[in-house]
């Protein structure tokens, strides 16, 4: 040993510690960051007993981040849904205010009891027709409402698939810096962190699994096990519908050129926002139709008029309830798609179009074949306790709506309403377990991966010490060696 | 080589989550003291918010039904004092034929009475209330009985003087008429006169009611009739009793003719009474049965209304104690986050 080698170890211990403390300020810089996970330094003794810095790696948990991307999947599934969920209770709001169908129905009901029992009221006869009028007009936005939500999930889906077909390109380019990194032995901590927020990203718009190949080569599989990543990005195609109507079927999700979202064969993401949207768009919204369709079916019906003629030769025909191009009164207890949105009163019957009110009390609103009141007195209340009478009645509805098979009007649109909230209750209830889940991971993960600055600071105490001892040494050669030179002088 | 269980990140997000948390549930609670209310009804109570529609929409209806009982109330009120007004009419009448019988106070007297009685009763089967004409049945709109002393002369009247000059070949202020034989006035009363007063006659000439009544739906399944009707047999007879004695020519018959008059006229008026009190009698019944029907609804709405309340309130005192609870929890978050940014290493290097 020499005092150049000596000098040579002591230089290479300040290189390392300066590189340490590079990695140090690079973790205090990132401990705000989301998924920046801690870095190391890898020190190795070299043949001549200096150091040096031999690679950075980090600290990373596999099995942490995988948990933590399916925390994120399920939380924006379920976000999504109750999103879409509390934009329908619109349609239904607080039973306090009497804003749902179910309770107009209720109140047209009264209105139609309060005019039977002053048949002769005009006014009575308008409040009543005007209570019918309400009903038909919640029924109507409410149609408008459920469309323009699918409206919406549509176009989610064309962004949240605009937005993936981004992010994997992003992942490869990325991916590529890793592969080519690692097989070049270069850091690249910084790029792994990267593909890590990469992921988390992906995650969020669908639910994904990832499989490790040599040289931390990474491929991103749909979690319904279609390839999103592998090698290349693969891409997601949807062809996006503007304008719903009731019967508007929206189009399917592909990546890779297969189906993802309402696939039969069992390719259906189970995750992941893109989840949620398919399913608030072809699900949720339509089974709410369905029922909106189905309450209008069953008002059409209970207010539609039989021929009264001595001989009766002619159908039924909706009466103070009809709908637009009306064809006869729609078959009992099979679902007419897009019922709601059509559903108005008869012009003959409504004062606003020019109507006479009175037919709700003779009848005769489909013609003058089915007028029950002939007689024409002014205080008949016949039809009126038969309107009333078969509004109580049960009647069929189509099980399509999810519903109860057989049941009064007004206790299946409250049935409707007992089926939002239910599903909204439970979706709810579900998010937020899924968001404390994503919480829960999140942290887990950040806590084992993360950054600790009081850690950093006393590894930088050390690192401070240990170069103050390797400048001493230096100086202290320096010292030697002037004495050397001092002597040979 | 990893010492520490968490990192800087995690503490401060695990603060900054749970505050959140709490925040929010701060303002669930305050609403719900405010309010007394669940904060968001729909979602706390699930599938019972359709059961909580439901309740408010029987809620209402029986209400509806309280108010259209008040309908049928008033109508039945009204038709029980016109009929308690006609009953004590005609037992007057029926005291001044009487008399009449015994004493020589005279046809013309009577005549008078029996007129201004008529009047009364037209006048009291006419009555409207609220637009509806109460005798009238369903055809509510048009006055059921037309003013016999009306010019000119209704068809009603005009029947009469037709009967009578068919029957006799005279008018009833003919001089002639105190020729007419108690046999003939008899035969004439009981026949021809008589069938006046029965249908189709009655509703030509005498009634624009239907024969139909007002109904109405006293509770969530009950119909029954809530009106009397002009073309009752307690008004026909009564009103065959006051013509009779008013517009046959009384004063100018013989004692003997108007003699059979009364006789027929006390025995017609007698009926009538009869017929006017069973008439009473059941629009009683319909009374009481909308008095037990709403006494029935109001019991339902109570019970509704606290069910309604059960299912959609909360409890203010829990409500507010969580508020407290909440309150201190907040506060520990924040002392504590101003600890944590106290708690490192760098203020004590």
């Amino acid at each position: 040993m020499t005092l150049t080698s000596a000098i040579d170890v002591a230089r290479s211990g300040i290189s390392v510690t300066s590189g340490q403390t590079a990695i140090v300020s690079r973790n205090i810089v990132g401990a705000g960051q989301a998924l920046a996970s801690r870095k190391l330094a890898n020190v190795v003794t070299t043949a001549d007993g200096g150091v040096r810095l031999a690679s950075v790696s980090r600290v990373s948990d596999g099995a942490l981040l995988a948990h933590m991307l399916g925390a994120n999947s399920t939380a924006a599934q379920q976000r999504s849904i109750v999103d879409a969920l509390d934009r329908l209770e619109g349609t239904v709001l607080d039973p306090e205010l009497d804003a749902s169908p179910a309770a107009l129905i209720g109140k047209f009901h009264d209105a139609l009891q309060l005019y039977s029992a002053a048949p002769h009221d005009p006014v009575a006869a308008q409040s009543a027709v005007a209570a019918a009028r309400d009903v038909v007009r919640s029924l109507n936005s409410a149609t408008e409402t459920v469309q323009s939500l699918r409206e919406r999930a549509d176009a989610e889906m064309a962004s949240a698939v605009d937005r993936l077909n981004g992010l994997l390109a992003q992942f490869e380019t990325v991916n590529a810096a890793i592969v080519n990194g690692t097989r070049a032995g270069a850091d690249v901590t910084d790029y792994l962190d990267n593909r890590d927020r990469l992921l988390q990203a992906i995650s969020q718009e669908v639910g994904i699994r990832t499989v490790m190949r040599a040289d931390n080569d990474m491929a991103v599989f749909t979690d319904s096990g279609v390839t999103l990543f592998d090698k290349k990005a693969r891409t997601l195609s949807f062809e996006p519908t503007l304008i719903y109507a009731p019967d508007t079927i929206g189009n399917p999700v592909y990546a890779d050129g297969v189906q993802i979202t309402g696939a039969p064969g069992g390719m259906t993401i189970g995750s992941g926002r893109l989840a949620g949207l398919a399913s608030v768009r072809d699900e949720i919204a339509t089974t709410y139709q369905s029922q909106l369709d189905e309450i209008a079916r069953g008002l059409i019906e209970a207010f539609a008029e039989s021929d009264q003629s001595a001989a009766p030769a002619l159908p039924d025909a909706p009466g103070l309830f009809t709908y637009e191009a009306a064809a006869g009164v729609p078959a009992s207890g099979s679902l007419v798609t897009g019922l709601a949105g059509l559903i108005t009163i008869n012009a003959s019957v409504d004062p606003a179009q020019g109507g006479s009110a009175a037919k709700l009390r003779d009848g005769g609103i489909a013609g003058p074949a089915y007028n029950y009141n002939p007689s024409g007195g002014a205080s008949f209340s016949g039809r009126l306790q038969q309107l009333l009478d078969r509004m109580a009645e049960q009647r069929a509805f189509d099980p399509d709506a999810k519903l109860a098979a057989s049941d009064t009007i007004a206790q299946f649109a409250a049935g409707s309403v007992a089926w939002l909230e239910e599903t909204r209750t439970a979706a709810n209830a579900e998010a937020e377990y899924r968001a404390t889940l994503l919480e829960r991971s999140s942290e887990a993960l950040s806590s084992v991966t993360g950054v600790n600055l009081d850690e950093e600071m006393m590894i930088l105490l050390g690192l401070e010490r240990s170069y103050q001892a390797t400048s001493r040494l230096i100086s202290t050669i320096d010292e030697m060696f002037r004495a050397l030179l001092a002597a040979a002088g | 080589m990893k010492i520490t269980p968490i990192s800087t990140k995690a503490l401060f997000e695990a603060t900054r989550s749970s505050l959140l948390k709490a925040q929010n549930a701060l303002a669930i609670a305050q609403k719900e003291v405010t309010t007394g209310r669940h904060a968001d009804v729909g979602a706390s109570l699930g599938f019972m918010a359709g059961h909580a529609v439901s309740m408010r929409n029987d809620y209402a209806r029986l209400g509806a039904i309280l108010d259209s009982n008040t309908v049928a109330e008033t109508r039945l009120a009204a038709t029980q004092s016109v009929l308690e007004g006609l009953a004590e009419d005609a037992q007057s009448f029926l005291g001044a034929l009487i008399g009449a019988r015994s004493s020589d106070s005279g046809p013309k007297v009577l005549a008078v009475e029996a007129k201004a009685r008529l009047k009364s009763l037209i006048n009291g089967i006419n009555t409207a209330v609220e637009g509806v004409h109460i005798f009238a049945g369903i055809n509510s709109d048009s006055i059921p009985l037309a003013d016999y002393f009306g010019m000119p002369a209704p068809a009603s009247r005009q029947s009469v003087s037709d009967a009578f000059f068919a029957a006799f070949g005279m008018s009833q202020s003919d001089p002639g008429v105190s020729g007419i034989s108690a046999a003939d006035m008899q035969a004439f009363l009981e026949g021809d006169f008589t069938s006046l007063f029965e249908d189709p006659a009655w509703s030509t000439n005498w009634s624009t009611a239907s024969g139909e009544n007002i109904s109405s739906r006293i509770s969530t399944g009950e119909v029954i009739e809530t009106s009397a009707n002009a073309n009752a047999d307690a008004v026909r007879n009564l009103v065959r009793a006051y013509v009779m004695i008013a517009d046959l020519g009384g004063e100018r018959l013989n004692d003997e003719a108007f003699q059979v008059i009364v006789d027929t006229a006390v025995e017609t008026a007698g009926a009538a009474v009869q017929d006017i009190t069973a008439l009473r009698t059941g629009l009683g019944v319909a009374e009481n049965r909308i008095a037990m029907a709403n006494e029935r609804v109001s019991i339902e709405m109570d019970v509704l209304s606290r069910h309604i309340t059960d299912l959609e309130a909360v409890d203010p005192y829990e409500a507010s104690l969580r508020v407290t609870s909440l309150l201190t929890q907040i506060e520990t978050a924040y002392a504590l986050t101003a600890r944590l940014q106290q708690m490192s290493l760098i203020y004590h290097l």
